[in-house]
């Protein structure tokens, strides 16, 4: 594709703040979004075979309602927290996302349905695990190979996007224009590594279930033990697995010695060993945090490689400054965004520590996190109408 | 190189793609304005049962929370990132510009939307599981960000119409974007929609606990009568407001549907009227196929059409009101150093200026004429119009009935020289009036 076009394919708009900065928010809030979506795939995987075991084996009974939950929570939070990365890149990369949003416009259309299908029956997955040992089965398989193939669509759009000099051909293939949106792309070995992370997340996740529930007293220790054993067991597996893909396709585009891909070859290394001798779970996965940030940056230095191969600089974009809203922004990310969800992980690692129920109007921290939330928050909504009204204001009267 | 930022176009055969969207946006805005009404309605549950010490509520408030999750999170939180998607899809540009605008705006969204995610699986499940207190204090909270949430894309929704003044144009700030005339009735508006939405949802919750419980059920369905009625009154006082801050071209649209419209919300304001009253006198009466059909009323008669409406409104934008909902720009916009793109379609032709136009269809000769035409009646009519003669939305066939091609051809030179201020401006080189012409000319509508 020629420069010239995807140039003249930038909003001209510009862009609000520095590209950089854009780029940044990308590659972190795309790691958090992974991190989610390797969760649920995992999860929910490992929840599908304890229906299998859950009636003859009480760990099993006990664990996969506790997995269910985790995937229910997980697609919940894989949606809020892809919706950042999405802002994000339709910003600097608009000419890529677009296009591959009007090529593959049915996909995008069946892509929104199978999330909605395939999310609710999980919830029907889990009324019917509920409701009988080891119930639900085909219903959450079926569940789990539509929110699989939303993934899959996914990948389509990401591979997509990243092949600029076929867009014609598949936009026009013998100079016909295709307006059916029906333009769908894979690759193989890049899918195969993101699906093979979810091993190495529920494993990861296993072994800090069994630390975090290892202080409960109506947790047996054969279940802690079991748990603790199983995490292990599927994180080294799925951590070996993993690092071959990756070097696959780092080798098959050119990338293997890059010294970011190194540097991920380290931490997966480091989180190989981590998982082996599991001495701390929380540690383990603030390593898995770094990794997951390395390969979102991995996937964010070919896509800027490519694209600066056909003359789009990200770096280019025009700037149009606009500092209110960024300031809006910071201070409600920082300021609200991190007292808020610090309120509400803190209440809820708390309720998950106790037996009964917990009071937090007693308890400190949860107390006082509370209260700035709820006075943050007020404070916005008066800085938010003060600050309408006088624009407003200004500009009519 | 003489080329504008025009992206592949997807249609949708018969309906168009913009369809895609509206049904999407449609289901959307059911769940959304659930959710951020049931956020309300919780905050005041929880605050009586905290004050009055009624314990009894909170298996009313953990039910509709469950409700809660399943039909709004689920499919408000994957709709709304859903009507971007789609609309991405059928309104590149349009969706562009918003998110140029207004990316901080949406990102501070984002914020509040991360809190709404955690805080409703915190709220539902940890009901029976924390003090009285503290759930009181994250239900207050959780009404906050689901309202945060409404004051953050409300702007940029009621910038697609217009910006309300012409100060956008001239900084092309988001805030003078973003705090448009038509900004703060469109949010109470919603507001009351909200309001109302959460009491209807509540009936079906309440007329479901009649079994277990028959006096809470009916004292909670009064309630929920009471509710609705007030939510229903905001609403119908807010649209008044919002009526009169809309553009000229908007209330063109309305004009021609007019009448039928206003019969439609007469008809529609009488029958919730009667049903919250019974719900308020005789709540006995109400059960849940019955709440459940008007939950379904609303869908079908309320908000479909009125968010068709709204979407006709905008016409000929998409955005601003400088960009056309086939995604041409319009009109200069200095303080984003934007240039209406109509001058230089005009001199060179669509063909020429997309970029995605193939080669052997961006010169017009006699053997690729119709194939030329038909690509630019997709590219200039297809966001808005269905093309085939079995088309079925805002179908050319119903405009264009029976006409030859120089007959088609005066209604685009019309519609090019701004005759119809709901139809763009745009003008084309004679020869792709005559290649478009002639392909409309064919299909013989």
């Amino acid at each position: 594709m020629d420069a010239s076009v995807l140039l003249a394919l930038r909003d001209p708009a510009g862009i609000p703040f520095y590209p950089v900065v854009f780029q940044a928010l990308y590659i972190l809030t795309w790691a958090l979004h992974a991190a989610f979506v390797l969760l649920a795939l995992g999860s929910m995987g490992l929840s599908l075979y304890g229906t299998f075991k859950q009636k003859d084996d009480q760990r099993w009974k006990i664990l996969t309602p506790h997995l269910i939950q985790t995937g229910k929570l997980s697609v919940s939070l894989l949606i809020v927290l892809g919706v950042a990365p999405l802002l994000f890149t339709q910003v600097i990369y608009d000419p890529n996302w677009y296009t591959t949003n009007a090529l593959s416009g049915m996909w995008i259309f069946i892509f929104i349905y199978a999330l909605v299908v395939g999310y609710m029956m999980f919830y029907w997955f889990y009324y019917a695990n509920k409701a009988q040992d080891g119930g639900g089965k085909l219903i959450g398989m079926i569940s789990f190979a539509i929110l699989v193939f939303a993934g899959i669509l996914m990948h389509n759009f990401a591979v997509t996007s990243i092949m600029p000099n076929e867009w014609m051909n598949m936009y026009a293939p013998n100079g016909v224009v295709d307006n059916s949106g029906w333009t769908f792309n894979i690759d193989i070995i890049r899918l195969a590594f993101m699906v093979s992370l979810s091993l190495p997340v529920v494993g990861i996740f296993l072994q800090n279930y069994s630390r975090f529930v290892s202080t409960r007293e109506d947790f047996s220790k054969d279940l802690i033990d079991y748990t603790a054993w199983l995490g292990t067991r599927i994180a080294s597996i799925g951590l070996l697995i993993s690092a071959v893909l990756f070097v696959l396709w780092m080798y098959t585009i050119g990338y293997l010695m890059h010294p970011v891909i190194i540097a991920t070859i380290v931490g997966v290394l480091v989180l190989l060993f981590m998982v082996l001798t599991n001495k701390n779970s929380y540690i383990t996965t603030g390593v898995l945090v770094v990794v997951a940030l390395l390969i979102s940056g991995v996937r964010e230095l070919t896509r800027y490689d490519l694209m600066m191969g056909l003359g789009y600089n990200i770096y280019d974009y025009p700037v149009n400054f606009e500092i209110p809203s960024i300031t809006m922004f910071l201070l409600t990310f920082l300021i609200m965004g991190g007292v808020g969800v610090a309120y509400l992980l803190t209440m809820a690692w708390k309720v998950g520590k106790s037996q009964g129920i917990f009071d937090g109007s007693k308890d400190k921290a949860v107390n006082t996190l509370g209260n700035y939330t709820l006075g943050i928050m007020s404070l916005w909504m008066v800085v938010f109408f003060g600050w309408g009204m006088t624009i407003l204001f200004g500009n009519i009267l | 190189m003489d080329i504008i930022g025009q992206f592949p176009l997807f249609y949708f055969p018969e309906y168009g793609s913009a369809w895609m969207m509206g049904i999407t946006g449609t289901i959307h805005i059911l769940a959304s304005h659930t959710s951020v009404g049931a956020a309300m309605l919780f905050a005041f549950l929880a605050y009586k049962a905290y004050k009055e010490n009624r314990t009894d509520l909170y298996p009313y408030m953990k039910k509709y929370g469950m409700f809660l999750l399943i039909f709004s999170y689920v499919i408000g939180s994957i709709t709304g990132p859903g009507i971007w998607y789609t609309a991405t899809a059928a309104s590149p540009r349009g969706i562009s510009a918003l998110i140029h605008n207004f990316v901080w705006v949406w990102a501070t969204e984002w914020v509040f939307f991360v809190y709404e995610v955690i805080g409703v699986f915190a709220l539902v499940y940890f009901i029976n599981k924390i003090d009285k207190k503290t759930h009181l204090k994250l239900t207050f909270t959780f009404a906050l960000a689901s309202v945060g949430t409404l004051a953050l894309i409300i702007g940029i929704i009621s910038f697609m119409m217009w910006p309300g003044t012409e100060a956008y144009y001239t900084t092309g700030s988001a805030s003078d974007a973003f705090f448009g005339t038509n900004t703060f009735p469109h949010m109470f508006l919603r507001i009351g929609f909200m309001i109302m939405m959460s009491g209807v949802i509540g009936l079906v919750i309440s007329s479901a606990m009649r079994k277990e419980n028959e006096a809470l059920s009916n004292e909670l369905s009064r309630k929920m009568g009471f509710v609705s009625m007030l939510g229903g009154f905001v609403t119908m006082f807010f649209f008044m407001w919002y009526m009169g801050t809309l553009p000229d071209n908007a209330h063109a649209v309305f004009n021609i549907t007019k009448d039928s419209i206003i019969q439609n919300r007469i008809i529609l304001a009488i029958l919730f009227s009667l049903y919250f009253l019974v719900a308020i006198v005789k709540p006995k009466l109400i059960n849940v196929p019955v709440a459940s059909a008007m939950i379904a009323v609303i869908l079908i008669a309320g908000l479909w059409p009125g968010e068709k409406l709204r979407e006709s409104m905008r016409k000929p934008y998409v955005a601003g009101q400088y960009i056309y909902s086939n995604q041409i720009i319009s009109r200069d916009v200095p303080g984003k150093g934007i240039k209406s793109e109509l001058p230089i379609i005009a001199e060179k032709g669509l063909l020429q200026v997309n970029p995605f136009v193939p080669e052997n269809l961006k010169v017009i000769t006699p053997g690729n004429k119709l194939e030329a035409g038909k690509l630019l009646a997709r590219m200039s009519c297809s966001n808005c119009h269905s093309l085939e003669t079995t088309g079925k939305f805002r179908p050319l066939k119903d405009r264009l009935a029976g006409m030859d091609k120089e007959a088609i051809k005066s209604i685009l030179y019309a519609i090019g020289a701004g005759g119809m201020s709901y139809m763009p401006s745009l003008q084309l080189p004679e020869h792709e009036y005559d290649a478009l012409a002639e392909y409309l000319a064919s299909q013989k509508y």
